[in-house]
């Protein structure tokens, strides 16, 4: 249903994004893992225009755009598409909860406020927040508000949801109420493509991963086969220094999850 | 003081207080608003980049910045006249003093719609917004926010500027003083109880000032 083919960025003369493709089914929970700096934010942001890719092509249900130049309108629409949750969540500052879930639809999409203010409440309470609507964000932990955050993006009832590290900016004890949302869109049959290093939720979540190293997919693989038998040496360098790292690091990895308390240490097991 | 003179100022009270409410008001809160929008529209030809009106913003403001206010009052009020165009003298005053106001006032704007983390404009395009869309119902509301304090001061140092159109024949507090004076000579005691009269307006508007921030604390 999504396809991004032979993106390719450059920043200055860096190379960030060299003939980069993926292609998207629906339902697909891609995980996208690898070190920093190897262009997984960069190939968010050009796959939902908001950093212009030097050339590529995005193709959307057989509908096929240019990555480099698309029209306003059709870039509006395209956006109704998809949603977006970011890093450090980017809440309206001047809105509460329900307003943030419902700015798209009353302002870009011209909904009735309150036929809007039905969804957003459907929303919250899908994310757990029906108590938090009249919320501005800064009343809100960062658990909270990266709770909000999904429930903006999936306003205007997207084909698929780009995630961009969305418990990296967390504290440790928060991220399990993020990841636990994520995990229940997933059975929904969400379509998500998640940029994470959270190793555990790849694992048991995602049903593919893309595994990206110096601007490029070095592997990429059904979740079960990356985890247990990589095919790339370098991807199972990476697979087992993250899962050593889980084991034996104290929770300044970020990588908590909830799931497998058995190897975690004590100290990150989540707290609902 | 004798008792003419106190009987004097008490008079003489009610009519500075009535010029202050029936002209420094209105040419203030005229002045204030227009200044503001002409600020706000400086700022977002120069964050927009619009072409051409970026460059023709900065030129209005070097103008407005380097040129005395009461220079500005005569050319507009005195000199306008010889090419045909006539104000009144409020409305002379109106111009400058909005002029001037978002002049000094669009660098304040400026600095806090950009104090507004971008992430939230990026987050207005993923939502389907355009870029006006997002400044008009994210960005905006927040920069004023932010601008609250010093566009308060320049709001309060606007009513003194008023006096400036006393030069033009505006009778506003100051003039009203002066007239009233010239008839008795008691001119310390006139000019003494306009600055009076400015101090208690702007007094009023520094605790309005306050009250406003801390409710708009609360909001956010
Ligand atoms: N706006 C920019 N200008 C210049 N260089 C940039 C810009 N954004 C990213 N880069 C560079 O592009 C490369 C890839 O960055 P990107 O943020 O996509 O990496 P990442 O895989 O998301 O890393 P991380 O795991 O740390 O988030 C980095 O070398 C980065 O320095
Ligand atoms: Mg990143």
């Amino acid at each position: 249903m999504l396809e991004l083919r032979n993106v390719c960025k450059k920043f200055g003369k860096t190379v960030v994004l060299d003939n980069v493709s993926i292609k998207v089914n629906d339902g697909d929970v891609i995980a996208i893992l690898g070190p920093s700096g190897s262009g997984k934010t960069t190939l968010l942001r050009c796959a939902s225009y908001l950093t212009r890719a030097d050339s590529g092509t995005l193709v959307i249900d057989g509908e096929e755009h240019d990555m480099n130049r698309i029209s306003g309108k059709e870039l509006r629409r395209y956006r109704n598409r998809v949603g977006f949750v970011f890093q450090n969540f980017n809440l309206y500052g001047n809105k509460t909860a329900l307003g943030n879930v419902t700015l798209g639809l009353t302002v870009a999409q011209k909904m009735k406020k309150e036929e809007a203010e039905e969804i957003g409440r459907k929303l919250l309470a899908k994310v757990g927040l029906s108590d938090r609507e009249d919320y501005y964000p800064s009343k809100l932990s960062g658990g909270q508000q990266q709770r909000v955050a999904i429930a903006r993006a999936l306003a205007s009832n997207p084909e698929v949801v780009f995630f961009d590290e969305p418990t990296s900016a967390l504290d440790p004890e928060l991220t399990g109420e993020v990841l636990n949302v994520m995990r229940q869109l997933a059975e929904e049959g969400m379509t998500m493509i998640v940029v994470t290093h959270e190793m555990e939720f790849a694992r048991s979540v995602a049903n593919r991963v893309v595994f990206m190293e110096g601007s490029v997919i070095v592997e990429e693989n059904t979740a079960e086969e990356f985890f247990n038998n990589p095919k790339e040496a370098r991807t199972r360098e990476f697979v087992q220094r993250s899962l050593s790292w889980r084991g034996a690091d104290d929770a300044s990895d970020g990588t908590s999850d909830g799931t497998v308390a058995d190897n975690a240490p004590a100290g990150i097991e989540e707290k609902p | 003081m004798t008792e003419r003179i106190i009987q004097e100022l008490i008079d003489s009270f009610g009519k500075l207080l009535m010029a202050g409410l029936k002209v420094t008001l209105p040419l203030t809160a005229a002045a204030f608003s227009t200044g503001i929008l002409i600020a706000l529209f400086v700022a977002l030809m120069q964050i927009a980049k619009v072409p051409v009106m970026r460059k023709l913003v900065r030129v209005y403001v070097w103008i407005i910045r380097c040129t005395p206010m009461i220079v500005q009052l005569f050319v507009v009020y005195f000199g306008l006249p010889n090419i045909g165009i006539k104000f009144t003298p409020f409305v002379s005053a109106w111009i400058v003093l909005s002029l001037s106001i978002g002049a000094y006032c669009s660098e304040t704007v400026r600095a806090a719609i950009e104090s507004v983390p971008v992430g939230q404009l990026e987050a207005s395009y993923c939502d389907g917004l355009t870029f006006w869309q997002a400044m008009v119902h994210v960005i905006i509301p927040q920069a004023l926010r932010t601008a609250f304090p010093p566009l308060s001061n320049s709001l309060i140092g606007l009513v003194k500027d008023t006096s400036l159109a006393y030069n033009v024949a505006l009778v506003e507090i100051l003039a009203t003083a002066q007239r009233i004076a010239s008839r008795t000579y008691d001119y310390f005691w006139l000019y003494l109880e306009a600055g009076l009269i400015y101090l208690i307006f702007c007094s009023i508007l520094t605790v309005v000032q306050r009250k406003a921030e801390a409710a708009l604390e609360r909001r956010r």
